[in-house]
């Protein structure tokens, strides 16, 4: 067992791609640290590099007390669990779990002892000597991390292990990868471009975007406290609302946000947490809210300055809540961050979803809400946990220091 | 998903040969023509094609006396013609044995001589950078057309100096390089088609470049390296051109020999039809034994 | 299944070649990238194609800049020689006959018989026993062939089959080359044996005949007897004048009558009266008008048998050996073409039908279009094979017709190793083939680059 570091890692193709750019992580003995973005954010490069597939072509990898740099693959103890899973299918599943262990020459009594336990930890007792191909897509799935897990190495490398399977299997999987790396405690690297894995799985989450990582941290805090646009709109489903709109201070001091005809009261903790805040007013900012933040009003305690107006556009009944879709009178956000965003969730060129001027929130409210289709909705928000972000730079605004946190 | 992908095209003529018929939408074109129809044209096309190994194989059967007085399908009437004396009399012909034998002398050795050195060059090709990488591999496919003739005068000459002209080691050295851009081609595309993750799997696991040839590409490429053996195989036990040049009487392949007797066609058709049927039971059995392997190579060799 | 990471570099080999090439040079254990190695992986490939293939190529071009000896420069004196040459001139011919006529016959056959059998349940068995020529060697083949087109319909099969189908049509005659006796009163005429004098109605005629063996008179015959003369019937006898101790113009007891000959009746030039012979030879006019007839026995009754056509012969060696190059080459095409078809995408067809095509529409506008690279694939693949056949030009043509017959890599053989001797002419007859495949290799080249990229 071991801690990785990575320190400046870049990444530059022949061609002058660059797929990772210095990117500094310190992943800490034991930890399940997830590395999620985009398709092209250079995860995978990340990951390859570490595994020792891909050349390094900046910065250093440590793993342990080592540099392992020059260190081919082989010699770095790390094991690897690909998106293919590849499985040599030649060899039965005992052949492909011990493989690794043949080729390091341990003696025959000692690799068979150790295929069986993993396979018993995996449950593939009864399928030690069928071939993959008369594997299910699961099994696969299992005898991959067994040949992973029965090396015993001292990092795991997770290449979107169960980006292959269907829905229901990739919830039960994911538990067990979660389970396996419990109880071994091998530091482990996972990539994944799915936000739900990374929150459910991650000690901590990585969010990467064009090859540059933009947060690290617990899920909660990335949820809590994202850095900036791309990140809140990543994380999250449905993703954060966002409108561009106009902060005020009026009178007596309150800070407020005018959307539609409403307006929206920040209360005192907010400015209390966000005290930069104070250097925009007058400013246009972008504001977030995400959708389980609203609620039916017929189903909250709503207090002035926390509602919204306007008419249900589209119903959606999810079974354990409603997503209910309603345009308010704001500037859509378009910046690099939401357009990336746009890009992953292939949306890019979709006629947006505003109409003319106007944005369409989404609201994750009750079962129990009772609005249909072209009726009136009266949302009320949960102004504690608004979101703001500068429309320049797409940073969260937090302190006024300048340091975001 | 795990299962190696052979190269595209090797993989539909699989389904080509030995896939069930389809109703195919283009037959509905000829739908009306009627079934019965097409498979009787289809029947006597398929006649047409094995009547004349037939017409051969019946020759070979009956002797001279009789092949002169009328042709093979007198036999329907007269079955009593058949008779094995042809076969006898090539098997006391030394020198048509001694010729089958340096068939089988210069045939195998060709054979694996071809499958072992291509397929170190197709895993170098298809699986470790180099600079030049494209370059070499494009100068494989151009040499995939070749003509042999390029290259009779100058090797004749070589070999006279080194001695290896009428032997049977030059005539195999001809094969094998003359073998060698096709076996190249063919694996190589089926070696690419193996999934990466696989190779770099086996790099994780411990395996050095040449554990991984041995213990995963080469495990994986077997239905490719089937193919291009039987392939090969069939080439070289077939040729006359190469063994004409190189061989001398002492060499000399069977085609070779009966080449020799073409001269009196007419007079030694007993000598010839048999030993020609008997320099083609070989690769027809190896034909009929791996249909779909052989159909396969050709297809994917297509080009030589 | 998801879509994987465009960072994933999930692509194998060639792509991954360009992505990263040019970067490192240097060794690197860690991703596989190893000049050294790969060099070590390539040296017996290269030193064998460097050795047998490369050098010779380089050497075979030099080489044909020089005489025969190969001491003198001649400079381009070989390829004027091979321009001038008659026989290398004839195998230049016959070459682009080749070209023309067999890849485009191929194809078309092919493409015909691989839609045909899309179908049919016995495919598979088909398509194996068209392919099965691919097994044998063009020797043997070629020895097939040229026993298949024998000249003599007692050997060969294709002659066989003509005669056979030109008998059925146009019976031959049942006397073959018969003909009267020399001292018996007929003469030949283009129409046939007419007699020299007339015959009055009421006579009898008799009409001996020889050149025929008596074995092969048909075995109805039954003995001549000599018709009675009288009445108004003009009569008479046709018999095999040949037994043993029988004497010449005299019917003897053992001599059999001939049945079945036609005999006419002829006055002023025009036949008038018809007959056949009977079992016992005779014949009898019945109701001719009073007067002096010529008798005749129309040539069709001894015309020689049709023999089929001489395939090996100068005029027909070339298309006979093509046919046998079409029977080699077509279940390659077949099982190409099928492999072609069975790839194109169903529900790309499916949508043409749902968009209102008709099945001629589907076939002409989506399946020929996706079907054109692999029918250019097998058209180019045939042509290469086109240009260097060999052995069916050794083989199947007699020594009579070998000269009609040449092709380039033949004569390119002759010259150097056989009766020529010329290894300078033989080089560039060498580098010609190859100039003549070099398209082939540059459609080889960009394909393969096409497809890498």
């Amino acid at each position: 067992m071991a801690e990785v570091v990575l320190t400046g890692l870049g990444k530059v193709y022949g061609d002058g791609t660059r797929a990772v750019d210095d990117l500094n992580l310190e992943i800490r003995d034991g930890e399940f640290l997830v590395l999620v973005g985009p398709s092209g954010c250079g995860k995978t490069t990340a990951l390859r590099m570490i595994a020792g597939l891909e050349h390094i072509s900046e910065g250093t990898i440590h793993i342990g007390e080592k540099v392992v740099n020059g260190v081919p693959s082989r010699d770095r103890d790390v094991a690897m669990v690909f998106q293919s899973y590849a499985l040599y299918p030649h060899l039965n599943v005992r052949e492909n779990i011990g493989f690794g262990l043949s080729l390091r020459k341990l003696p025959k009594k000692e690799i068979e002892r150790r295929v069986r336990e993993v396979a018993e930890v995996l449950e593939l007792q009864e399928h030690l000597d069928r071939k993959p191909r008369a594997l299910s897509g699961g099994q696969r799935q299992r005898v991959a991390m067994g040949r992973a897990i029965v090396r015993e190495p001292q990092v795991f490398l997770m290449d979107e292990p169960l980006s292959n399977l269907d829905a229901k299997l990739r919830v039960q999987m994911r538990a067990q990868i979660a389970r396996v790396q419990r109880d071994l405690g091998v530091t482990t690297v996972y990539v994944t471009h799915d936000q739900t894995e990374a929150m459910t799985l991650g000690d901590r989450v990585a969010v990467m975007k064009r090859g540059v990582l933009q947060q690290v941290g617990p899920p909660q805090e990335l949820y809590d406290r994202p850095v900036n646009l791309f990140v809140a709109g990543f994380i999250g489903s449905p993703g954060m609302n966002l409108v561009t709109t106009r902060l005020d201070r009026d009178a007596e001091g309150r800070y407020w946000v005018a959307l539609n005809s409403d307006a929206l009261l920040l209360p005192e903790s907010v400015l209390h947490q966000r005290p930069a805040l104070a250097d925009h007013v007058g400013e246009d900012v972008v504001l977030g809210i995400r959708p389980e933040d609203m609620e039916d009003v017929a189903l909250a305690d709503a207090q002035e300055g926390q509602l919204l107006h306007s008419v249900a556009d589209l119903v959606e009944a999810m079974g354990s809540d409603v997503l209910v879709h309603f345009p308010i009178d704001a500037e859509p956000v378009v910046t690099e961050d939401t357009k990336e965003l746009a890009l992953d969730a292939g949306t890019e060129d979709l006629p947006s979803l505003t109409k003319g001027r106007d944005t369409v929130m989404v609201g994750r409210f009750s079962p129990r809400t009772r609005i249909y289709e072209g009726q009136p909705v009266a949302a009320w928000v949960d102004t504690s946990r608004l979101h703001f972000f500068d429309p320049e730079t797409g940073s969260s605004i937090w302190n006024r220091s300048g340091d975001q946190r | 998903m795990t299962a190696a992908t052979a190269p595209e095209r090797v993989r539909i003529v699989e389904v080509a040969v030995s896939g069930s018929p389809r109703r195919g939408l283009l037959s509905r074109l000829v739908g009306r023509l009627g079934d019965g129809t097409v498979q009787v044209a289809l029947a006597v096309v398929a006649l047409f094609w094995l009547m004349p190994v037939f017409g051969l194989l019946v020759s070979s059967f009956r002797d001279e006396t009789d092949n002169n007085a009328g042709g093979w399908w007198t036999v329907f009437t007269k079955p009593a013609q058949l008779t094995l004396e042809n076969y006898e009399g090539l098997a006391a012909n030394e020198t048509v044995l001694r010729s089958f034998l340096n068939t089988v002398l210069i045939t195998v050795p060709s054979t694996v001589l071809v499958v072992v050195i291509s397929a170190l060059a197709a895993y170098a090709l298809s699986w470790i950078e180099f600079p030049g990488r494209g370059w070499v591999t494009t100068v494989v496919v151009g040499l995939l057309v070749m003509p042999v003739q390029v290259a009779l005068i100058p090797v004749a000459k070589l070999f006279g100096a080194l001695g290896l002209f009428g032997t049977i080691t030059g005539v195999v050295l001809f094969h094998v390089a003359f073998g060698l851009p096709f076996a190249i081609f063919l694996l190589r595309n089926f070696f690419t088609g193996i999934p990466r993750d696989l190779v770099e799997a086996a790099r994780m696991d411990g395996a050095r470049e040449w554990l991984i040839f041995a213990k995963v590409v080469l495990p994986i490429g077997k239905p490719a390296i089937a193919s291009l053996a039987i392939f090969e195989f069939l080439w070289v036990w077939n040729d006359l051109l190469v063994a004409l040049v190189f061989a001398d009487q002492d060499s000399a392949p069977i085609t070779v020999v009966l080449r020799g007797q073409l001269r009196q066609f007419g007079t030694n058709i007993d000598l010839l039809s048999s030993g020609a049927f008997l320099s083609m039971v070989v690769p027809l059995g190896v034909f009929l034994a791996f249909q779909r392997y052989f159909v396969q190579g050709v297809l994917a060799g297509s080009t030589k | 299944m998801s879509v994987p990471d465009t960072d994933a570099a999930g692509a194998p080999g060639a792509r991954g070649v360009g992505r990263r090439r040019g970067h490192q040079v240097v060794d690197d254990p860690s991703t596989g990238r190893s000049p050294r190695l790969a060099a070590l992986f390539l040296l017996p490939a290269a030193l064998v194609l460097t050795a047998l293939v490369l050098y010779p190529l380089v050497y075979s071009v030099v080489r044909s800049f020089f005489d025969r000896s190969g001491d003198e420069f001649v400079g381009v004196g070989n390829y004027v020689d091979t321009f001038t040459d008659r026989r290398t001139l004839t195998a230049f011919k016959n070459n682009v006959i080749w070209v023309v006529v067999a890849p485009v016959a191929v194809t078309g056959l092919g493409l015909v018989l691989a839609v045909l059998t899309e179908r049919i349940r016995w495919a598979t068995a088909f398509r194996l026993v068209l392919f099965m020529p691919m097994a044998i060697s063009l020797f043997a083949s070629g020895i097939i062939f040229r026993l298949v087109y024998d000249e003599d319909p007692d050997q060969g099969v294709v002659n066989a089959a003509v005669v056979g189908v030109h008998d059925l049509f146009s019976p031959s005659s049942s006397y073959p080359g018969a003909h009267p006796r020399d001292g018996a009163p007929f003469t030949a005429t283009p129409e046939g044996f007419a007699s020299t004098g007339t015959f009055r109605t009421g006579s009898a005629v008799t009409v001996p005949l020889v050149g025929f063996a008596p074995a092969q008179v048909p075995a109805n015959a039954a003995a001549a007897t000599a018709p009675t003369a009288g009445s108004d019937e003009l009569r008479g006898v046709v018999w095999l004048d040949v037994s043993a101790g029988g004497r010449p113009n005299q019917l003897d007891g053992a001599e059999k009558g001939l049945p079945r000959i036609s005999v006419e009746a002829v006055r002023d030039g025009g036949v008038v009266g018809r007959t056949t012979s009977g079992d016992d030879g005779r014949f009898t006019f019945p109701g001719l008008p009073a007067g002096s007839y010529q008798l005749r026995l129309p040539a069709d009754n001894f015309e020689l048998p049709f023999r089929g056509l001489t395939w090996l012969g100068p005029s027909l060696i070339t298309p006979v050996i093509i046919s046998s190059w079409i029977w080699i080459m077509t279940g390659f095409a077949i099982t190409f073409i099928a492999a072609g078809l069975s790839a194109i995408p169903r529900d790309a067809l499916e949508a043409a039908r749902v968009d209102g095509a008709t099945e001629m529409q589907v076939f002409r506008r989506v399946t020929v279009p996706l079907l054109m690279p692999v029918l250019l694939v097998v058209f180019v693949t045939l042509v290469i094979n086109v240009l260097k056949i060999f052995e069916l030009v050794l083989v199947i043509p007699p020594g009579s017709s070998q000269e009609e017959a040449n092709v380039v890599a033949l004569q390119m053989w002759q010259v150097s190793f056989g009766t020529g001797g010329d290894q300078g002419v033989g080089s560039a007859l060498a580098v010609l083939l190859f100039l003549l495949v070099a398209p082939a290799m540059i459609f080889n080249i960009r394909r393969f680059r096409r497809e890498r990229s």
